[in-house]
């Protein structure tokens, strides 16, 4: 068997034989697998997901007991009824969506909980503020540099692998923005040296490549360089394209399926992955959201079967995992003049893994009387949004945080994790 | 403070004079000071490089040479000078249509989703209860009809215009140093399109705001953003209101009279008064209280305040407190901006307010900035430990900036920022100190404080380690000028930016990107650098036209060995570039590649259909394995590095 020099060597000739060796050796011997020993060990991971938008946390995660509720809106109220389609009592007093249907099961084995009530201290009704408020995680400092997830990553108390952090989008997120390694990859299948049309000049490209920079002074591209070629070759050998769901999880064809199902490859690829972050689209029910059927009931369960299908597909790797969900702010409680509800202020969350105290809808959610309301109008925030990252966060990932999580917030965290 | 903004014409004029007549002196007098490079151990040529590598997008074929030719002091005075457009980057901006349209214009042009359907609702173009149900493609199209029918434009082609005009500017002007300088003052004074409010206006806020002023006082630029619309909605000044005023005192009083003779009123006819006019006056009266109670809600936002101190100014250590950020917001409270949508309520109110109502309501109007006395806080403030007294009124705003522009710890803060983006990530303090130095005894000049920079041995003595980073956008620019590329489709240069992790003008935070190497390497970008590098020289973008015979006034190389010289030559001009050209050529002598190419051509076997393939498609296999070094090349290390 070659050594690594030589077999770089021979790999960087193959740039410049052209269409003498058919595949450069490195593929091949990648592909043979014997350079596929797990680069890092196993690792615990937190999976978000962001609904942006603003979720209707009242029609996800109905308080149906409470008569100002059905007053409010007349037309977007849905009562628990027995049967097929109908939506899922929880304690006699909130009620799942008929939509969440694949989830409610992970409810009732006490995986599953939801926190009622949440949101920020920061009374903004702009999608753009409270989004940037929540992944900064400072409601009140726009300037904060950092995300809070990048901020769990400098905490984890070890040194971050280049997929310590993956976000499955197209550009980085706020919560990853920072100093702590993180990556956005819209498509795991791009991650690798391509030529469109050309894949064999890519793949005499990608020798050259890796020996110049493993040659480089320059200490950052030589190290990134490094560990970018190691990733290549276990994401190639891995071969993305043909992944099989196991347990016969099937992900709903959507943005969020998809981005869960390239998380659960990267969980399962062992490659060190302990936040992934995905998101979620087209919750800004201004117009005709709908009950049973609609805008809200159709976007609600492509994120339930998208979840259901990730948590499936983890089967005896859930252990490792905990995802959570999470929205800039909720929506009114009353509906507007055109079907839907506008900007509010609390919505709920919901969060599942085997370390979850679940089972529970968290809440400290009073009367939706008009009175009670904030500004008469908006479900007040009675939980804060840092008190739930705080909890699964720390807990999952065991960080040690001594408050940096969250600078300036004292609050505690909430007890939901077991 | 002697700098509040209406003297600042005059003391302007006085600093291009001084300008212009130490470019007189150093043209004409005697020799010019000598840029202290040989000391570093740097060539002529090896400084020209450098200077294009870090005040321009990288040298353009031969640029190196007309530097040396031209002077390298002559050279960099003449790009700190503010420039029009040439004649090539006029010619091809010349069909955009947003470009040179004023700021409401545009803002009646290019409706956001939100105000489309809204008035298409109005219009009765579509039904409301039709939104968002199933028959989306029919509602699509009959608001795709009404943008038509009324004139309106797509957002997206006002973002693609600012897009492709910021990438045509960057490989084509001549003004090179300008565009590197509005890359980087838009970045220090960023906002975002990811916030839907100010999506119409950072078009005119590079357009008006930062362009014009990139080679001009720091004071400049900060007045400039700080009143611009872009900004004030970026970063929510326009909704800090304070009600400690006399206007907002005398209506919040007569809104609760009128509240309280409505309520006598309906005691006293309550027994005789008909059902209809008792409905009437409940209406009235909820709709006073609504207007109490959203007077009342609305306050003060300090988020303003804070971020131009902490990222614009002073900097996060630089002296400021909790207390100095709500004066501050106190201070610019009322400073907003002037109603421009034309379908809107306040837009029609607010052109039809005679000039005496404008007075009288404390209302100053400035383009599209708008000043309202009647949403400022009139009480005393201390900032920064200086006194603002009582009635400040909108001035106070003015000095409060005025004082943060010229102050020490901004000086050190914008001197150390600009050292960062052009000498190295950590630069040395001792050229720190002498450009703060220079901006406290300048008042901020942005061209003498980059003129103490290059003077300064130390700007020189880091230029041999190439440490500075590029960032996607630059490594994509720098790569069109490096391979003279015709870019017909600059849009693609947004698109492999945001690959490499540089989705520009989409940096969600006031931060802006960080400007720092660590930020832009990782796994994922690395690989699409290399990726972006292989596709610009094998023509796989399309609209990039590349012509590497061309580049090699059409010679075509013999060997693959004198295709690696010559291109890393033309590529990475000038000798220091060791790393890189002795690098490939080792592995290439080392594996005798003329050889491998005279077996390659008689090979057959699986591969001989690709290669027939190639062949078809490009007849020229020399030039196939060209585009390949020229790959690897853009590729590697050292164009990563400038």
């Amino acid at each position: 068997m070659a050594n690594r020099r030589a077999f770089m060597k021979s790999g960087a000739l193959a740039l410049f034989a052209t269409g003498i060796s058919g595949l450069p050796r490195f593929i091949t011997e990648a592909a043979a697998g014997t350079q596929m020993l797990p680069m890092y060990k196993k690792n615990k991971t937190l999976v978000c997901i962001f609904q942006r938008g603003a979720m209707d946390g009242l029609m996800a995660v109905t308080p149906f007991a409470d008569p100002a509720l059905q007053l409010a809106r007349p037309g977007l109220f849905m009562s628990p009824t027995a049967g097929e389609g109908g939506s899922f009592n929880l304690d006699d007093r909130f009620a799942m969506h008929p939509s969440l249907k694949s989830l409610f099961p992970y409810f009732n084995s006490k995986n599953l909980a939801v926190v009622h009530g949440v949101g920020s201290p920061n009374t903004t009704r702009s999608h753009f503020d409270a989004q940037d408020y929540m992944e900064s995680g400072t409601p009140f400092a726009k300037g904060t540099a950092s995300g809070w997830l990048n901020r769990a990553v400098g905490l984890l108390g070890h040194a971050p692998t280049p997929f310590s952090a993956v976000s499955v989008t197209s550009s980085l997120p706020r919560s990853l923005y920072g100093d702590a390694d993180a990556i956005a990859i819209n498509n795991l299948q791009d991650f690798s040296i391509q030529l469109k049309g050309n894949p064999m000049a890519a793949g005499k490209a990608a020798s050259s490549f890796e020996e110049l920079y493993d040659q480089t002074t320059n200490e950052l591209l030589n190290k990134t360089g490094k560990e970018s070629f190691e990733a290549l070759k276990i994401l190639k050998s891995n071969n993305i394209k043909n992944y099989q769901p196991a347990n016969g999880a099937v992900y709903p064809n959507s943005a969020l399926g998809n981005s869960l199902k390239q998380i659960a490859t990267l969980i399962k690829m062992d490659v060190g992955l302990e936040v992934g972050f995905a998101e979620s689209g087209g919750w800004d029910t201004h117009f005709n959201q709908g009950t049973t059927n609609g805008i809200f009931a159709r976007n609600l369960k492509d994120f339930s079967d998208s979840i259901a299908a990730f948590w499936q597909d983890l089967g005896e790797r859930q252990d490792e995992v905990t995802l959570m969900t999470m929205t800039e702010f909720g929506r009114t409680v009353a509906q507007n003049g055109t079907g839907g509800t506008d900007h509010g202020r609390a919505s709920c969350l919901f969060v599942l893994g085997n370390d979850v105290a679940g089972g529970k809808v968290y809440s400290n959610m009073g009367s939706l009387a008009k009175d009670k309301l904030e500004d008469g109008r908006d479900l007040p925030v009675t939980t804060d949004f840092r008190a739930v990252f705080s909890a699964v966060a720390e807990n999952h990932l065991q960080l040690k945080t001594n408050g940096n999580l969250f600078p300036d917030w004292t609050g505690a965290s909430l007890k939901m994790m077991l | 403070m002697n700098n509040n903004p209406t003297s600042q014409t005059p003391k302007r004029t006085i600093q291009y004079a001084y300008v212009f007549g130490f470019l007189f002196l150093m043209a004409f007098v005697k020799p010019a000071p000598k840029m202290p490079y040989k000391k570093a151990g740097l060539t002529e040529q090896e400084a020209a490089l450098h200077l294009l590598n870090r005040f321009a997008f990288g040298p353009k074929p031969g640029q190196v040479e007309e530097v040396v030719k031209q002077g390298l002091e002559n050279w960099f005075l003449a790009q700190l000078q503010p420039a029009p457009d040439n004649e090539v980057v006029r010619n091809r901006l010349a069909g955009f249509q947003a470009l040179n349209m004023p700021t409401d214009s545009i803002a009646n042009t290019y409706l956001q989703p939100a105000q489309l359907i809204r008035l298409a609702i109005k219009n009765g173009i579509i039904d409301k209860d039709s939104v968002d149900k199933t028959d989306r493609p029919a509602y699509r199209d009959a608001i795709k009809k009404m943008q038509s029918d009324y004139g309106y434009r797509p957002l997206q082609e006002l973002q693609r215009e600012l897009i492709n005009q910021k990438v045509i500017r960057a490989v084509y002007s001549d003004a090179q140093l300008q565009e590197v300088l509005t890359d980087f003052w838009f970045n220090h004074f960023n906002v975002s399109l990811t916030k839907n409010q100010v999506q119409q206006l950072v078009l005119p806020y590079e357009r008006d705001a930062i362009r014009p002023n990139v080679l001009n006082n720091f004071s400049s630029l900060l007045f400039a953003t700080a009143k611009h619309p872009a900004m004030l909605l970026y970063l929510d000044n326009a909704l800090s209101i304070s009600n400690e005023n006399e206007y907002a005192k005398r209506q919040l009083k007569g809104a609760q009279r009128l509240l309280e003779l409505n309520a006598a009123k309906k005691m006293m006819a309550a027994a005789s008064i008909s059902d209809d006019s008792l409905q009437k006056m409940d209406a009235m009266e909820s709709q006073m209280t609504a207007q109490i109670k959203r007077r009342k809600s609305q306050g003060l936002n300090e988020n303003y305040a804070r971020e131009v101190m902490e990222l614009h100014t002073l900097g996060v250590n630089g002296g400021y407190t909790q207390a100095d950020v709500t004066a501050l917001a106190g201070a610019l409270t009322g400073w907003g901006v002037r109603p421009m949508y034309e379908e809107g309520p306040l837009a029609k109110r607010f052109s039809n307010l005679p000039p005496a109502q404008l007075v009288r309501r404390g209302l100053v109007v400035e383009d599209y900035f708008l000043y309202s006395g009647e949403k400022h806080d009139e009480s005393e403030k201390i900032i920064l430990g200086k006194k603002f007294p009582a009635n400040g009124g909108y001035k106070e705003g003015t000095e409060a900036l005025a004082m943060l522009a010229s102050h020490p710890s901004t000086a050190q803060f914008i001197a150390r920022k600009l050292a960062a983006k052009f000498i190295a990530d950590e630069p040395p303090t001792a050229v720190v100190e002498e450009m703060a130095k220079t901006f406290l005894a300048s008042n901020g000049d942005i061209k003498e404080v980059l003129l103490t920079m290059v003077m300064h041995p130390g700007f020189w003595a880091k230029a041999k380690e190439k440490e500075k980073i590029k960032s996607p956008f630059e490594l994509a620019v720098s790569a069109i000028r490096a391979t003279g590329t015709e870019v017909v489709a600059p849009y693609q240069v947004f698109t492999w930016s945001e690959k490499m992790g540089q989705k520009f003008y989409f940096y969600q935070a006031p931060t802006g990107f960080p400007d720092r190497a660590s930020f832009w390497i990782n796994t994922g970008s690395l690989l699409n650098r290399m990726n972006f590098g292989m596709a610009i020289a094998a023509q796989k973008i399309p609209g990039f036209k590349t012509n590497l015979l061309a580049l090699n006034q059409n010679h075509e190389p013999e060997s693959v060995e004198e295709a690696l010289q010559t291109y890393t030559k033309l590529l990475l001009p000038v000798s220091d570039q060791k790393e890189n050209s002795e690098r490939i050529m080792s592995i290439v002598r080392a594996q005798n590649i003329d050889q491998k190419i005279a077996s390659a051509t008689k090979d057959t076997g699986g591969m001989q259909e690709m290669q027939n393939q190639a062949m078809t498609q490009t007849n020229n296999t020399p030039l196939k394995s060209m585009a390949q070094v020229v790959g690897v090349i853009i590729g590697s290390p050292a164009f990563q590095r400038k």
